[in-house]
């Protein structure tokens, strides 16, 4: 078995580093301007200072119906993690209710089935959402609209919520969950959220920038930043044409990142992605606010790493990704659980996944020091070699026309088919290691550890399709009409969009029905499947 | 309604380049898609791909669906998720070969030549 000699992005790797390599300028007359200390910019070193500080640890879920879902919050927090992040199951992560003939089968299996405002409260009882962090990689229109109503109803002010909602208007059609929804109308329901965001609940990050799901793809290092720094530049640029003061949103631009198995470059990957946030935010879009040039890193350990065969080795994985993490200085991490190949975890995986980050953080201390990389010759290289070689690919994309252009024009989707048949192949001939599955395996019938917890399944709850019609039959059908009128008629405008849904969701009015009036209002069919038909047709 | 595209687009580009005619319907289909698509482009083989667990209700309504044709199209389905209770369950109702993680291209290939040789 060879070991590669390169990182994922093709980055060579020398057998060893000396103080005159590249980085030798960064290191001796440099230090405050390409590196600073943690907490100063530009920030490669850390977000922060704040030795020991640990990072907000969590475990993404959602299963079932938001009760199940609600139980699972409870157990987690009870076991130490401190903050929440939700999924939806399918259906709701498409934006489509589960009462849709396509939802049937997959309601709840892959996360929580969610589409009303009832279905949030349920989910967040009892849960002190002044308190901990909330997170949600589910809707982020619905999650912010049910979280300012719900903050409402408990009498908290909505300005006191922390959290974050993931922003994707340029790459959810081409290796996600598609919305069906036309760019510029996802764009702008993504800058709307933003600015409302900015406004209404300032502790809340309303742009975290998503690089996780597309890089799943099969993207590396460099094309996972470069590609995050598009969409964010796209989306910073439409929100400053808008008359918006940079620093009045970029405090709250944050980036969920991936974290593969290349353990070096992901390190460097980070430290080079914050340099790059602050240079940016800075010297091109003029910020003056040292919190809108800090950005906040977040991570999702990647689930394309994790194999179904000896699935006890992905707790291995995700350990060591997570020491890379703390190295790296993230500001909150979840990991992919065990199980992960076969379904959303399970109890036992989530207890697992949580305790690998307590214990890397309480036993090995790992955030004691911070940037404990900082200086070394090879990082100080690497996070330059991956930083040149992102800046060099972010210009390229962006020579190529207007980003908008290049979504609709498929640019995009051509450049995810090709990372995933490259990824596809790389497995298959074996030019990327996979214990387990291409390399040391083990035959079928010995491989049995942890097989009965990742290999069980539930069912679909068939049963919510006809709960949601009795739902539906319950509201007070001639206010639920007028707010989704009034969801269309300011779709049509220029206005944001948030205070219409926002009284939409409040009357009982569901996802499906206000995104789709938001489509119909946009040119495009209610539904885009052709199923079902618009209540407000006519 | 599952949107994990990775292994659909590697296996049809590697099928293409072993000089098979692929048509890839992309995702969220259903029996009634597939089917309809499948007869339209008259192929000699189907292929799903699924991460999600809907293939254990589908599968029975597409492989009826099918028996009712002519002459029914031989189906293979692949996934990781796929587990061996799983394959078992998906041989009885008559699908002619399941790739779980770690098949071989040469055998995914060898399998759909095959049965489209008959």
């Amino acid at each position: 078995m060879t070991r590669t000699t390169r990182t994922r992005s093709g980055i060579n790797l020398k057998s060893n580093y000396r103080p005159d390599e590249g980085a030798s300028e960064t290191l001796k007359n440099d230090y405050q301007d390409n590196l600073g200390d943690p907490g100063s910019y530009p920030y490669t070193r850390g977000t922060r200072d704040n030795p020991g500080g640990g990072w907000i640890q969590r475990e993404l879920s959602g299963e079932g119906d938001a009760r199940r879902s609600n139980a699972q919050f409870k157990y987690l927090l009870e076991q130490g993690q401190s903050g929440v992040d939700i999924i939806g199951d399918s259906p709701t992560q498409s934006l489509m209710d589960p009462d849709h003939p396509l939802a049937k089968y997959v309601i709840g299996t892959q996360g929580v089935s969610l589409c009303c405002h009832d279905d949030y409260r349920e989910l967040f009882d009892e849960i002190p959402i002044d308190e901990i962090s909330i997170s949600s990689s589910g809707p982020p229109m619905f999650t912010v609209a049910s979280l300012y109503l719900l903050a409402k109803e408990r009498g908290i002010s909505p300005a006191s919520v922390r959290g974050s909602v993931l922003q994707f208007p340029f790459y959810a059609e081409y290796c996600g969950y598609a919305y069906k929804m036309p760019f510029e109308l996802h764009l702008r329901m993504t800058c709307d959220i933003i600015e409302f965001c900015s406004q209404e609940m300032p502790k809340f990050h309303g742009f975290l920038e998503d690089s996780y799901f597309f890089s799943e793809a099969g993207l590396n290092a460099v094309e996972e930043a470069a590609l995050a720094f598009v969409e964010i530049r796209h989306v910073v640029r439409t929100l400053l044409n808008r008359g918006l003061d940079i620093d009045s949103f970029a405090p709250r631009i944050a980036i969920l990142v991936n974290c593969s198995m290349d353990f070096y470059e992901e390190i460097a990957k980070i430290r080079a992605m914050r340099r790059i946030f602050a240079r940016m935010i800075k010297e091109e879009f003029g910020a003056k606010d040292p919190r809108s040039m800090a950005v906040v890193i977040a991570c999702h350990t990647s689930g394309l790493s994790l194999t179904t065969e000896q699935p006890a080795n992905n707790i291995v994985r995700g350990a060591v990704q997570t020491v890379a993490l703390g190295l790296a200085g993230i500001q909150a991490l979840e990991i992919s659980t065990f199980d992960e190949g076969f379904r959303t975890p399970s109890k036992e995986a989530h207890l697992v996944g949580l305790r690998t980050q307590q214990i890397v953080d309480l036993e090995a201390n790992i955030t004691r020091v911070q940037d404990p990389f900082g200086g070394s010759w090879f990082m100080e290289s690497l996070t330059d070699q991956v930083e040149e070689k992102v800046l060099a690919m972010i210009t390229d994309i962006e020579s190529r026309g207007d980003p908008a252009d290049l979504v609709t024009g498929g640019y995009f989707k051509q450049f995810f088919q090709g990372a995933m048949s490259r990824y596809h192949q790389n497995v298959s001939s074996g030019e990327v290691t996979k214990v387990g599955l291409n390399v040391l395996q083990v035959p079928e019938d010995e491989d049995t550890l942890l097989r009965d917890v990742s290999e069980a399944k539930f069912e679909p709850l068939l049963e919510r399709a006809e709960q949601l019609g009795v739902f539906k039959a319950s509201r007070d059908q001639s206010a639920v009409r007028e707010s989704l009128l009034a969801v269309f008629k300011v779709t049509s405008s220029d206005e944001n969009i948030m205070e219409a849904v926002i009284s939409a969701v409040e009357t009982g009015a569901t996802m499906g029905e206000i995104v789709g009036v938001m489509r119909e209002a946009s040119g495009t069919p209610y539904d885009p499947y052709g199923h079902l038909t618009s209540p407000i047709e006519g | 309604m599952d949107q994990h595209e990775v292994a659909a687009v590697g296996i049809a580009k590697m099928l293409r380049d072993n000089g098979m005619e692929v048509i890839y319907a992309g995702c969220f289909n259903t029996p009634e898609t597939i089917l309809q698509a499948a007869i339209e482009e008259d192929v000699d083989v189907i292929g799903i791909s699924s991460h999600s667990w809907e293939y254990l209700y589908y599968m029975p309504e597409l492989m009826e669906m099918l028996q009712k044709e002519a002459s029914p199209i031989p189906v293979v389905v692949g996934g990781s998720v796929i587990t061996a209770k799983d394959k078992a369950a998906l041989g009885e109702i008559g699908v002619a070969a399941v790739f779980g993680s770690g098949t071989s291209d040469a055998k995914i290939i060898g399998s759909i030549q095959k049965l489209a040789d008959r």
